[in-house]
């Protein structure tokens, strides 16, 4: 049987039963648009759900820093360093920042209490921090050393009565007075509800206690990146810098539950592709059988016109592969139209190459599904006898 | 494998029965259906098997076509032992030199009637191209050319059996066998289907096995043959 003629029976035999392989088709078809998108946007995802749970934990957060070393000059962080911290592969942001933790202030004759901190404009996009009142600083602000501030939430309402209130009022901190332009917001907010915060420039040339950033945050994609960024760090500032006592603190636990919980809900969700899929290829199974078996005198019939075993075997697989393959195509359309759908909810753009490797991983998985559940049909109906087939009623 | 056979001879013995014998072996024994049975069919020939029903007349004609082995015995066609092929050989053997015709027409349904001739092209790898031609041709044997795009499930019984006959023909083949081909007409699309034969024997020289009970379509045959208890008289 000519190669073109296998085709053609087999498509025409699929064509004219296709309302019996509806099942499977929808089965196989949803299950192969899973897979296509959460693989295609499963790194987009991660970085979206990255940015919620670190809201919650700062899990993909690094916080490196230099300690006071005994009898030696303490190390502060060069802007080449942090430039060739922000290259490594999986760093998203970096920021420096220069704490004072016993700062002090007087309003109307009281005296309070804080912790000063010098920062960069990108501070907030790190920490996912926002404004719950007014303004954050800016890069503006950071470059032409503003004489502006940003107040922790509990630390405007001890001081001035509320958000709204401390808004363009003037708070004095040593001897520098500085307006107070937003109230910090977000999540993590509450854990810097007595924070004080400065532009780095502003800092390190009025407070007294603040000359260098010591301290800087890094911030990686994903929750798998942590691990190598963190390991890369040492040899990255040692490259730029001296790295006496430098150190690198990630908060490993969090870090961990993070990755278990995903890990948990890949594997559901990946189980669930899986199980649509194997569902699909049963279905298949189960229909070439049923199709073996109402079709036994047709096979009779095509023997006695001189069909040879591996003619009838080849047009059953073939049919088998037909379902699967059609299938696919559905599931590969509906996965783009799931990618572009994501794509506008999370604002990313997942590589194209992707999409094709998950295309054709697909395509590939959709054959051998084919091949797996359309063999031992077409083996049982390229075997039978030709006196049996042409008598079964 | 065509090559083997011997095509040439006008007259040529086509079918070869020596001594061939089917035993069934059944809890109760062993229950004998053919007994030494001996047929001989030259090119052109049509012959007539008849028999009361359960006498041997289909298990004969499945062993013609092989679709069944024989327990013992001869069988040669056009000089070739068949009965010593292989599995794939005997395909090869029923594409090349066998025309079946069965009593319930059994088309391909949802099928036009071009593709239930085609078919038999596909197995025999006969080119795309060539296949038209050979369809049209076989169908005009049969006066049945306008329905060639016809759904086979539109057919009427007479014409379903006539395309039945051009399936067979189709592939050009030494011998045609017929199963109760005239079981399920009338009287006027039985004798129309016998012209048929007549003329495909004549015209084609080809040999034709018409297994029946009905003595009509006998009548319509060069020689008849009666099978009883086993064994074929005539």
């Amino acid at each position: 049987m000519r190669y073109y003629d296998l085709v053609r029976v087999s498509v025409r035999e699929v064509l004219r039963k296709r309302r019996r392989y509806i099942g499977v088709l929808a089965s196989i078809a949803l299950g192969m648009a899973g897979f296509i998108v959460i693989i295609t946007m499963g790194n987009d995802l991660k970085k979206n759900f990255n940015n919620d749970l670190d809201l919650l934990g700062g899990a993909t957060i690094i916080n490196i820093m230099f300690e006071q070393p005994q009898l030696e000059r303490q190390e502060w962080f060069r802007d080449r360093t942090l430039d060739a911290v922000g290259r490594i592969p999986g760093v998203v942001d970096t920021t420096r920042v220069a704490l004072k933790t016993s700062a002090v202030t007087t309003w109307h004759d009281r005296l309070f209490g804080f912790n000063l901190v010098g920062c960069e404009a990108n501070y907030w996009k790190v920490f996912s921090f926002n404004a719950a009142a007014g303004r954050l600083f800016d890069e503006k602000d950071v470059s032409e050393g503003a004489r502006v501030c940003v107040v922790g939430t509990d630390l405007a309402r001890q001081i001035f009565g509320g958000d709204k209130e401390a808004l363009g009022q003037v708070l004095s901190i040593d001897d520098n007075l500085y307006t107070v332009v937003g109230i910090l917001g977000g999540v993590r907010a509450g854990d810097r509800s007595q924070f004080v915060f400065l532009p780095i420039t502003t800092a390190r040339a009025r407070v007294v206690g603040i000359s260098q950033a010591y301290s800087a945050y890094v911030r990686c994609a994903t929750w798998d990146d942590v691990a190598t960024v963190a390991k890369a760090i040492p040899g990255v500032v040692r490259a730029n810098q001296p790295d006496r006592a430098l150190r690198v603190n990630v908060a490993w636990e969090p870090l961990k539950q993070v990755q278990r919980i995903f890990w948990w809900v890949e594997l559901f969700i990946y189980s669930s592709i899986v199980a649509t899929m194997i569902l699909g290829g049963f279905g298949i199974w189960n229909i070439m059988m049923a199709t073996v078996t109402s079709r036994t005198r047709e096979i009779g019939l095509k023997k006695a016109m001189g069909a040879l075993d591996s003619d009838i075997l080849y047009q059953f697989l073939f049919e088998a592969l037909c379902v699967t393959l059609s299938s696919s195509v559905f599931g590969v359309i509906l996965g783009r139209i799931g990618i572009e759908y994501m794509s506008n909810m999370l604002g990313s753009r997942p590589p194209e190459g992707l999409f094709v490797f998950c295309l054709l991983m697909g395509l590939g998985f959709a054959a051998v599904l084919g091949i797996g559940a359309g063999l031992y049909p077409s083996i049982r109906a390229s075997r039978m006898q030709v006196v049996d087939a042409m008598r079964y009623e | 494998m065509s090559n083997q056979y011997d095509h040439n001879d006008d007259n040529a013995l086509v079918i070869d029965i020596n001594n061939l014998t089917k035993d069934y072996v059944t809890g109760a024994g062993t229950i004998s259906v053919l007994k030494d049975v001996n047929l001989h069919v030259r090119r052109g020939e049509m012959v007539a098997v008849m028999g009361p029903s359960g006498s041997g007349k289909s298990t004969l004609l499945f062993i013609l076509g092989l679709f069944q082995p024989a327990t013992r015995g001869g069988y040669k066609v056009a000089g070739v032992d068949v009965l010593s092929l292989s599995r794939d050989q005997q395909a090869i053997f029923r594409r090349e030199m066998l025309g079946f015709v069965f009593q319930t027409c059994d088309l391909l349904e949802n099928s036009t009637v071009y593709e239930n001739l085609e078919l038999p092209l596909i197995y025999a790898g006969v080119r795309r191209r060539e296949r038209p031609d050979r369809i049209r041709e076989a169908l005009r044997m049969v006066n049945l050319e306008h329905r060639v795009n016809q759904p086979s499930n539109r057919l009427s019984g007479g014409e379903r059996q006539r395309v039945s006959i051009a399936r067979a023909l189709v592939n050009e083949p030494e011998f045609i066998l017929a199963d109760e081909p005239t079981g399920q007409l009338d009287r006027e699309n039985s004798l129309r289907v016998l012209e048929y034969f007549t003329k495909i024997t004549e015209e084609a020289r080809t040999a034709m096995v018409v297994v029946t009970h009905d003595n009509m379509t006998a009548e319509h045959c060069t020689r008849k043959c009666v099978l009883t208890d086993g064994y074929l008289n005539g």
